[in-house]
C-alpha cells in the first residue's frame, strides 16, 4: 500500500485498560506487518536511474561449439518486451575472446540499421571507442538490437579463438556502466587467460586436502576480482556470472564477483545444448523479467537488548547495520545472527524491523486497464519506496520453551551458511566437524533440561520441534558443498554449490539438500488418470525404498533424475526413453522430451506438476539407469543422504554418534 | 658525537612520523565504527599510509641496527618481522569487503603497534636529551680547556 511519509501526529488514546491509539486502525503502518513507503526526495543522494542491462558474452571457441550463443541471443530477443522500466531502459553488449568487441546499437538519424562492430585489440590500457554510443535505449533502437541478435551467433560461427580476455571485458564494461549502475550478466565458458586477472589453471590438487592450505582452494585467488567487485557495488552494478565451461574455470574467483555484488551463480557444467538449454532459458528469462529492485539498501532493526552481529548472504556490508545490494529481487534470501546484549531481559517482546529502501520501477506487463497507466507514470519518473517489515517476538524465561518453538530450516539455512563460510578457512573436514559439535551441544543442553525430571537415562532426548534437525545436518554434511574431499565433487561445482546456498531461501535449500524422491511408475500405468491429479508421496532417500521394477524420480529444486529399475518392463522402458533401448544404451545423450506415446506424455505431465510446484528454477532432466555405473553413483546415489558411503555414516550411525556425544558431558 | 646527535634527531623525527601514522590510522578505524566514514574512503585513505609506515619503520630498524643501538633495535625487530611477513602474504592492505568482519582485529593490531611506537619515542627521547647535554658538556669543556693558557 502507498502511503506518503506524514509526520507523526498525536491522538488520543482509548480508556483504560486498552490504551490503545484511536486511529490504530486507520494508520496501516502501526498495525500490520509489512508496510510500503513512498520516501520524498531526501532520501535519494540521485534520482533513480534508468535500469540498465548490459550482457557480457563469451565468443570464444568453447562458446560457439557447444551452441549456448544461439540460446543466449534467442532467449535475450525475446525477454526485450518484458524487461522492467518501459520506456527508460537501456542495453548494450560486449563480446569477448582475445580481444574486446563493442556494438554500437545506436539508432540516430545516419540510418544505422545494422550494429557496428568494434574491435579492440589493446588489452593492458583499455579504453572505450565510443564512450557515449555504446548504451542505448531499448525502445529507441529496438530494431537495431534484434538484427544483433539474430547475426550475434552467425557472426562467431567459424571463431577457433581459445583464449579469454576477461579481467579487460570487466574493466571495459565497468567503464560503459559506471554511470549508471544496473546489470551485467556474464556468459563465461574459458578460463580467464590474458590481460589484467588472468587464471592459473590451478585446478584442483589432490595433496592439498587435509592440509591447512586446502582452502585456499575455494578462494579467490586473483585479488582483481575482489576488488572490481567493490567498485562495482559502489557504482550501483549487480553481476550475474553464468558458467558453462565443462573444464576448470576457478568458479571461486569469479564467483566474488557475484558474492559481493549481490548477484548470483549459474554453473551449468558441461554444458550440452540437449540437455540444459531448456534450463537456460528459463533461468536466464527469469533473471531478466523478474521484479527488481535497483540501487537498493537494507538496514535492520532491533529492540533493545539485542544486537545484530554478523550477516550471512551476498551483499556488500556499507556500515555495520546497512547492506549495500546493488540488484535484489525476491530469490535472494539473507540471514542473521543476533546476540544478545543484556543478560536480563526485561521486556516480553523484541521487535525486529527490516527496511529496503529502493526505486520503484514497473514491469511493462501490467496489462490494461486505469492501474497499468498509472504505473507507467511513475516508472517513467521513478518513485522512491521503503518497504518495511516488522516482526514481533515473545522474550521467554524458559530454555525449554524455546526448544518447543524452534524452527528447524531456519536453524538448517544458518548452520548451511555458516558452514560454507567456515569452508573458506578451514578444511571440509573441520566444517563438517563444527556443524556436528552444534547439533549435538543443542542436544545435550536439551537433555540436562529432561533427564533428571524422567530419569530417562539411556535414550536419546530431543524436542518434537527439532526431530529432523539430525536428519537435515546430516544431509548438509553430504551436501555437493561440503561433502567428502578431493574425489566426492569437483571443485567448481562444490564452489558454485556453496555461492547457491548461500542465497537460497529457507525452503529451497532444505529441497536441495534432502531432496524429494517420488515413485512414479503406477502413475505412468494408471490409464484414467485425469489431468492434474498427480498424488506423489515422498519417499526416504535410501536404497531400500527403491524397487527394481519401478520408475523413480529425484527432485532437488535443480535438477530431476529418473531412475529407471532393472527390471522394469522393456516396453514401459522404450516408451519413456522414445528409442529402442538395446540400440542406444548411452543414457547420458538421452533427452527427455514428450514423445508420441501416452506414457511419455503422462511422464511429461508429473514433470510440468513437479516443476509447477516451484517457479523460481527450471529443473533440467536427466535419465539413470540401475546398475549403469559410474553415472548412477555420481548423479543418483550420492543423493541418497539416509545411506552410507565411502567415508560417510548412513542416518542410522549418525544418531548413534550424536547420542554417544551428547551423552556424555 | 655530532653523528649520534644528527641520529637521535632522525630518529625522533622518524618515531613521530611512526605516531603520527598509527594514530591516523585507528582514528579512521574507529570513524569506520562510528559509521562517519564508508569502506571505500576508509580503505583510500589507510592503503595510502600503510606502505610509507613500512619504510619509515624499516629504515629506523636499520638504521639502529648498522648503528650498533642494540637495544631499540630489539624492540623494533619483531614489528619489522611481522612487516615483512604482513607483505609477502599480501595481506598488509586492507580489503573492502572484509574490514567489518576484521574491524576488531585490525584495531587491536594497531593499538598494539601504537604502543611499541611510544615506547621506542620515550628511548628516543631520552637518549636524544643525553646525547646532546654531554655534547654540549664536552664543547663546554674543550672551549674552557682552550680558553685556559
Amino acid at each position: 500500500m502507498l502511503l506518503s511519509m506524514a509526520t507523526f501526529a498525536c491522538c488520543d488514546l482509548t480508556a483504560s485498560p486498552h490504551l490503545r491509539r484511536c486511529d490504530l486502525d486507520q494508520r496501516p503502518e502501526l498495525s500490520k506487518g509489512s508496510v510500503e513507503f513512498v520516501a520524498s526526495t531526501e532520501y535519494m543522494v540521485r534520482p533513480p536511474m534508468p535500469p540498465l542491462y548490459f550482457f557480457l558474452i563469451d565468443v570464444s571457441v568453447s562458446a560457439v561449439c557447444s551452441g549456448l550463443l544461439e540460446i543466449v541471443a534467442k532467449t535475450i530477443k525475446s525477454c526485450l518486451d518484458d524487461l522492467p522500466g518501459f520506456p527508460r531502459t537501456q542495453t548494450g553488449f560486449i563480446t569477448f575472446d582475445s580481444t574486446l568487441h563493442f556494438h554500437n546499437l545506436k539508432a540516430s538519424d545516419s540510418s544505422l540499421t545494422q550494429p557496428q562492430m568494434l574491435v579492440v585489440a589493446d588489452l593492458d590500457d583499455v579504453f572505450l571507442p565510443l564512450p557515449d554510443d555504446l548504451l542505448v535505449n531499448l525502445s529507441d533502437s529496438r530494431h537495431v538490437v534484434d538484427a544483433f541478435l539474430d547475426s550475434l551467433p552467425v557472426m562467431f560461427q567459424g571463431t577457433s579463438n581459445v583464449e579469454s580476455a576477461f579481467g579487460p571485458a570487466l574493466k571495459a564494461a565497468f567503464m560503459v556502466m559506471s554511470q549508471l549502475g544496473g546489470k551485467l550478466l556474464i556468459f563465461q565458458s574459458t578460463l580467464p587467460s590474458l590481460g589484467v586477472g588472468r587464471l592459473r589453471l590451478r585446478g584442483d590438487d589432490l595433496r592439498m586436502y587435509g592440509t591447512d592450505k586446502e582452502h585456499t582452494l575455494r578462494l579467490p585467488e586473483d585479488p582483481f576480482y575482489k576488488q572490481m567487485a567493490a567498485e562495482f557495488t559502489k557504482n550501483q552494478i549487480a553481476v550475474d556470472i553464468y558458467a558453462f565451461s565443462e573444464k576448470y574455470s576457478d568458479i571461486a574467483s569469479l564467483g566474488s564477483l557475484a558474492k559481493y555484488t549481490g548477484g548470483q551463480v549459474y554453473h551449468y557444467p558441461s554444458f550440452q545444448t540437449a540437455v540444459h538449454q531448456e534450463k537456460l532459458r528459463y533461468e536466464l528469462a527469469r533473471n531478466l523479467t523478474r521484479e527488481t529492485a535497483w540501487e537498493a539498501v537494507m538496514r535492520i532493526r532491533c529492540g533493545k537488548g539485542v544486537r545484530f552481529t554478523t550477516y550471512h548472504g551476498h551483499f556488500m556490508l556499507r556500515s555495520t547495520d546497512l547492506l549495500a545490494l546493488p540488484a535484489v529481487d525476491s530469490d535472494k534470501a539473507f540471514a542473521m545472527q543476533l546476540s544478545l546484549e543484556e543478560t536480563l531481559m526485561t521486556t516480553q517482546t523484541v521487535y525486529f524491523q527490516v527496511a529496503l529502501f529502493y526505486p520503484y520501477l514497473s514491469s511493462r506487463s501490467v496489462h490494461g486497464n486505469a492501474v497499468s497507466s498509472y504505473q507507467r507514470y511513475t516508472s517513467s519518473s521513478g518513485e522512491r519506496r521503503i518497504r518495511v517489515h516488522t516482526a514481533a517476538a515473545p522474550v521467554v524465561a524458559d530454555l525449554s520453551e524455546m526448544y518447543r518453538q524452534a524452527d528447524t530450516g531456519a536453524i538448517v539455512s544458518l548452520l548451511g551458511r555458516l558452514a560454507i563460510e567456515n569452508s573458506l578457512s578451514q578444511k571440509l573436514e573441520d566444517a563438517r566437524q563444527s556443524l556436528q559439535l552444534k547439533l549435538v551441544k543443542s542436544l545435550k543442553e536439551y537433555r540436562n533440561l529432561y533427564v533428571v525430571q524422567h530419569r530417562l537415562g539411556g535414550r536419546l532426548i530431543f524436542p518434537e520441534s527439532l526431530k529432523f534437525l539430525p536428519l537435515y545436518v546430516l544431509s548438509l554434511c553430504k551436501s555437493v558443498a561440503l561433502r567428502g574431499g578431493y574425489a566426492d565433487a569437483l571443485l567448481d561445482e562444490r564452489c558454485a554449490a556453496g555461492y547457491n546456498m548461500m542465497i537460497l531461501p529457507i525452503s529451497r535449500m532444505l529441497k536441495l539438500i534432502y531432496p524429494g524422491l517420488f515413485r512414479i511408475d503406477e502413475n505412468l500405468l494408471l490409464k484414467d488418470l485425469k489431468e492434474g491429479q498427480v498424488p506423489l508421496g515422498q519417499l526416504p532417500l535410501s536404497a531400500q525404498s527403491l524397487d527394481p521394477k519401478g520408475v523413480y524420480v529425484l527432485d532437488d529444486g535443480f535438477n530431476f533424475i529418473i531412475w529407471l529399475g532393472r527390471m522394469l518392463a522393456s516396453d514401459l522402458l522404450n516408451n519413456i526413453v522414445g528409442v529402442e533401448l538395446a540400440s542406444f544404451p548411452d543414457l547420458s545423450r538421452v533427452v527427455v522430451c514428450e514423445h508420441d506415446n501416452e506414457i511419455s506424455k503422462r511422464l511429461m505431465r508429473v514433470l510440468k506438476e513437479l516443476r509447477a510446484r516451484d517457479p523460481s528454477s527450471h529443473q533440467s532432466c536427466r535419465l539413470v539407469r540401475q546398475g549403469e555405473q559410474p553415472r548412477e553413483l555420481s548423479l543418483f546415489l550420492t543423493n541418497l543422504v539416509e545411506d552410507q558411503t565411502a567415508g560417510s555414516s548412513g542416518y542410522v550411525d549418525w544418531i548413534l554418534q550424536v547420542f554417544r556425544q551428547s551423552q556424555g558431558s | 658525537m655530532a653523528w649520534e646527535l644528527f641520529l637521535w634527531l632522525l630518529a625522533f623525527a622518524a618515531a613521530i612520523a611512526l605516531i603520527g601514522f598509527s594514530a591516523y590510522q585507528l582514528i579512521c578505524l574507529s570513524d569506520l565504527e562510528f559509521d562517519y566514514i564508508n569502506p571505500y574512503d576508509l580503505s583510500s585513505r589507510i592503503n595510502a599510509v600503510v606502505v610509507p609506515e613500512f619504510m619509515v619503520q624499516g629504515t629506523l630498524c636499520i638504521l639502529f641496527l648498522l648503528t650498533w643501538h642494540w637495544f631499540p633495535f630489539l624492540l623494533m625487530a619483531p614489528i619489522t618481522y611481522y612487516h615483512t611477513k604482513l607483505y609477502m602474504t599480501r595481506k598488509h592492505l586492507i580489503d573492502v569487503t572484509e574490514i567489518f568482519r576484521l574491524l576488531n582485529e585490525e584495531k587491536k593490531y594497531r593499538i598494539i603497534k601504537l604502543a611499541f611506537y611510544c615506547s621506542i619515542f620515550i628511548i628516543v627521547i631520552y637518549r636524544l636529551v643525553t646525547t646532546a647535554v654531554l655534547l654540549l658538556m664536552e664543547d663546554d669543556y674543550r672551549t674552557m680547556e682552550s680558553g685556559i693558557f
